[in-house]
């Protein structure tokens, strides 16, 4: 109860945070990223914070679900919402076929197989024609039962709801014989399985959660955006960003994803648009001429996943549950 | 007339060409309390693991409460109404006791709370519902074994597979394992039981079989192993004082 009261609060604080800040398209996007990021990272982690099964290849549900939508938009002008549906299936049998083959199997093969199967998908997108090749796919003009989907600000919105749908999921998991049984595979496999648990029907149920979640924002980004190539939405980055998130955050926990989103999506627009390197100059404790100052200008704004990596290490040797361990907070 | 529970015809398990378990064969009555004994690497272990569906057997057939069960997946089988414990206990570290026993719980029904009522009451049973909220990892290796019996018992199980319960206990924890497994056996469900241990095997066991290097070397009561000279020989004879 307490939990999903925090939701409420959270969510109600997010849907009045626009009319605070204003029009302002910059700031709006980088609410959106923090919102899809905490998203991500949290349908991630059902898979990958519950049940233990890491998937490096998130990327590809994403992508699916991103490709797809926009494939029957620009091609098939279907309904947005249509096409979102249709990339859930997608992504569902993608994640199908992976799980029904590797899950049979134990340890790192499901982790390495998802790498597989991601870099399938994004050189298939890479190549095939309706796909768009190495262009990618371009949507010039989108509405939806008459709203102006040219404003950030459905967007929003859009994103809040999925994240809160995905909290959702994942605080009603957690108390349930699903969440349990995913937590005891996570723990101990042989054990689980002597419990009468039937370990890859669970994890190929979390995986089919977390993969249509994934897919649905992945549809969401590509419609925001309206413009979607490999490097945008197949990405092995974005894959590990997503990890990193979930980790850094607190892996296995409800806000946990959450938290490593809201502070690591913002450090790292800080850092991509320079704003550290910036103000040090502005404040006159570094010459913009300095050796220093053009090492900041320029090698800086580059440097957000190096941050993220320095961030993960002392993670993993300080904060093994992640920042939000360190709020002292158990679940 | 007394029902076979589970019978084991002749059952083998090679690995590669190591033969682990070689042409065994007994069965179990209901409500037994059933010892199987023997030094170490007479394929106990090995056993338990075919029966409990975690390896294929070479050949021969398990038949448990009327089906085959021999190519069944270990939750089937658990399905079924065997559970068994692990002799390295496997709890569920980063979860609470209770949740460990909500997960065997889970077995039976899909409602939180009624796993939950199963789990405490059987917590109750074994004496930890004092340690309902602390993490399975930080308890003592007594405690982590009585947690895989109230674990296995959640599951409601008619056979109960216990793989060196009392192993590392010392004597009031061994009694207290012996005492919840007679009571067990009297609400009636049926144990088998490997155990190191003489003094429990003989004191609690209804019948005992004997293996070793992987063959059956004798079966029995109590009294008749104990007073086998080939089981002596083979078991007894090595500095044990039982």
């Amino acid at each position: 109860m307490k939990q999903i009261a925090i939701i409420a609060v959270i969510a109600g604080i997010a849907a009045v945070l626009p009319l605070v800040i204003g029009e302002s398209p910059y700031f709006t996007g980088v609410l959106i990223s923090v919102l899809m990021m905490a998203a991500l990272a949290s349908a991630w982690n059902i898979l990958g914070g519950y049940a233990g099964q890491y998937s490096f290849g998130h990327a590809a549900y994403f992508g699916a679900g991103a490709y797809t939508t926009m494939i029957l938009i620009s091609k098939f002008n279907l309904n947005p919402i249509l096409s979102m549906v249709a990339g859930i299936v997608v992504a569902c049998i993608i994640a199908l076929v992976t799980g029904s083959i590797v899950f049979r199997l134990r340890g790192h093969y499901f982790g390495l197989a998802s790498i597989a199967v991601a870099e399938i998908v994004r050189l298939s997108a890479l190549n095939f024609d309706f796909t768009g090749g190495a262009q990618g796919i371009l949507l010039t003009d989108v509405s939806l039962w008459g709203v102006d989907l040219n404003s950030k600000t459905p967007f929003y919105y859009g994103m809040l709801l999925v994240l809160v749908v995905t909290l959702g999921i994942a605080l009603s998991l957690r108390t349930s014989k699903t969440g349990y049984y995913l937590q005891a595979i996570r723990e101990d496999q042989d054990a689980a399985a002597s419990l009468g648990i039937n370990l890859a029907f669970y994890k190929n149920k979390a995986l089919l959660i977390s993969a249509a979640l994934t897919s649905v924002l992945g549809s969401l980004y590509a419609v925001y955006i309206r413009f979607i190539d490999t490097s945008a939405v197949l990405d092995l980055r974005l894959s590990i960003e997503i990890i990193l998130t979930a980790i850094i955050g607190g892996v296995g926990t409800v806000w946990g994803p959450v938290l490593g989103a809201v502070l690591l999506v913002p450090l790292a627009e800080m850092l991509r648009s320079n704003v550290i390197g910036d103000a040090l100059v502005k404040q006159g404790m570094v010459s913009e001429t300095s050796g220093l100052g053009v090492f900041l200008k320029e090698n800086l704004a580059h440097a957000h996943v190096l941050v993220y990596g320095i961030i993960t290490v002392l993670c993993i040797l300080y904060l093994p549950k992640g920042i939000l361990g360190l709020l002292g907070r158990k679940k | 007339m007394i029902q076979h529970l589970l019978y084991i015809n002749h059952v083998s398990k090679h690995f590669g060409g190591n033969v682990a378990v070689s042409d065994i064969s007994f069965s179990v009555d209901e409500k037994q309390i059933f010892g199987l004994i023997g030094p170490n690497g007479a394929g106990k272990t090995t056993l338990f693991n075919c029966i409990s569906g975690f390896y294929p057997v070479t050949s021969g057939d398990i038949i448990f409460d009327n089906k085959t069960i021999n190519k069944l997946r270990p939750d089937e089988v658990c399905h079924l109404g065997m559970a068994r414990t692990w002799q390295r206990v496997k709890p569920l570290g980063s979860l609470t006791v209770l949740e460990n026993v909500m997960i065997g719980a889970f077995s039976i029904t899909h409602v939180t709370r009624e796993a939950e009522k199963i789990a405490i009451e059987q917590l109750e049973s074994v004496g930890l519902i004092d340690y309902a909220k602390k993490n399975a990892g930080s308890l003592s290796i007594g405690l982590k074994k009585k947690l895989e019996l109230a674990r296995v018992l959640a599951t409601h199980p008619k056979m109960l597979l216990l793989d060196e319960i009392c192993g590392g206990l010392n004597l009031t924890e061994t009694e207290t394992i012996l005492g919840i497994i007679r009571e067990v056996r009297d609400k009636g469900a049926t144990i088998v039981f490997i155990e190191h241990d003489m003094k429990a095997v003989t004191a609690i066991c209804d019948w005992i079989v004997v293996l070793n290097s992987g063959e059956k070397l004798a079966e029995g009561t109590p009294e008749e192993i104990t007073g086998n000279p080939e089981v002596i020989a083979a078991y007894l004879g090595g500095g044990h004082n039982a």
